[in-house]
């Protein structure tokens, strides 16, 4: 069910043609990395203004706020861009044990993201008049930095998988 | 004498040194961007400019140095392959100028007293510069079957 969902997926017109194509490819793939440097920062900058490494003298309210919106733009291009060079052999990705390893972490992203929703995310200036930096702000920010970590290196790993005989390329 | 390059010990070698250069590079290119979208009048508002650069200095060029030597290390693996590679060549004339560009104009741009119109172009070039060189970096591969 999946897998005749995934191989309908990659034989559709633009991702036949971006399999195959010689440049838009890696313009794709250039694209995603583009977005992902500016997405990565952002979430740096994010979680060391959390830990209290970093801008220290702005409010956390103001940072996670004046970035929030940013962020899920960076995250939209990267993902849009990640989903279709995922797209063109959509059936190999499937089996590719980093790209699931990659998921994963994104779903992990999400529970995190639900998790200190109400105790970090929601209500940062709660955060700022703390007369400390609360543990589970910081807690929260380590987990996103190991989290996004690892789905940057799975990304890079999933090339490194021979790709499989067999596939249903049209 | 062939002198074993230490890196072709291990087959995990090359790729987590590109997971390094990935990380490296997303950290310094991404916070300089920071900066540029605050040229641009986007983002961090409250701070000035020069006032994120300043809060990200040390993060960012760690994530640079961090990236150029992983790079070394990634071009020793195979250096003439690199150096006949005309993409590598234009990402390194890319990385050199954007480089160069940071430490001088761009931090110049940083200080009070610019007119925002200034900043802006300077923010431009800068991203121009900085997206350069990932793409450069892509088409290393994309070019490479063409030289055997």
């Amino acid at each position: 069910m999946l897998i005749s969902f995934l191989i309908w997926l990659q034989n559709l017109e633009p991702f036949s043609d971006l399999r195959s194509s010689a440049y838009v490819y890696p313009i794709v793939l250039a694209l995603h990395l583009s977005a992902i440097s500016l997405f990565g920062a952002m979430i740096v900058a994010t979680d060391l203004r959390l830990l209290g490494w970093a801008l220290r003298d702005g409010s956390i309210a103001d940072v996670i706020g004046r970035l929030r919106w940013p962020k899920r733009i960076g995250f939209l291009l990267a993902a849009t861009c990640g989903f279709s060079l995922f797209s063109s052999k959509a059936e190999e990705y499937y089996y590719n044990s980093f790209f699931r390893t990659k998921i994963l972490l994104l779903v992990l992203v999400a529970v995190h993201a639900l998790v200190f929703r109400r105790s970090v995310y929601g209500d940062p200036a709660e955060l700022d008049r703390a007369p400390e930096l609360p543990a589970r702000a910081k807690v929260a920010a380590g987990l996103s930095l190991f989290l996004w970590l690892g789905i940057l290196c799975c990304g890079r790993y999933i090339g490194y998988v021979e790709g499989r005989a067999g596939m249903h390329f049209k | 004498m062939l002198i074993e390059n230490p890196l072709g010990i291990s087959a995990d070698a090359f790729p987590v040194l590109e997971c390094l250069h990935i990380a490296g590079f997303a950290l310094s290119i991404g916070i300089t961007a920071l900066v540029d979208f605050r040229l641009l009048g986007f983002g961090l508002q409250k701070q000035t400019p020069a006032q994120i650069a300043r809060a990200f200095e040390w993060w960012t060029l760690g994530g640079l140095i961090v990236a150029v030597f992983s790079g070394l290390l990634i071009f020793s693996t195979d250096p003439d392959m690199y150096y006949l590679n005309w993409s590598f060549l234009i990402k390194m004339a890319c990385l050199v100028l954007a480089i160069a560009f940071n430490y001088t104009i761009h931090k110049r741009a940083l200080s009070p007293g610019l007119s925002p119109a200034a900043g802006r172009l300077v923010a431009c070039i800068s991203l121009a510069l900085w997206v350069s060189v990932i793409f450069g970096g892509i088409f290393i591969a994309v070019i490479r079957p063409g030289l055997t």
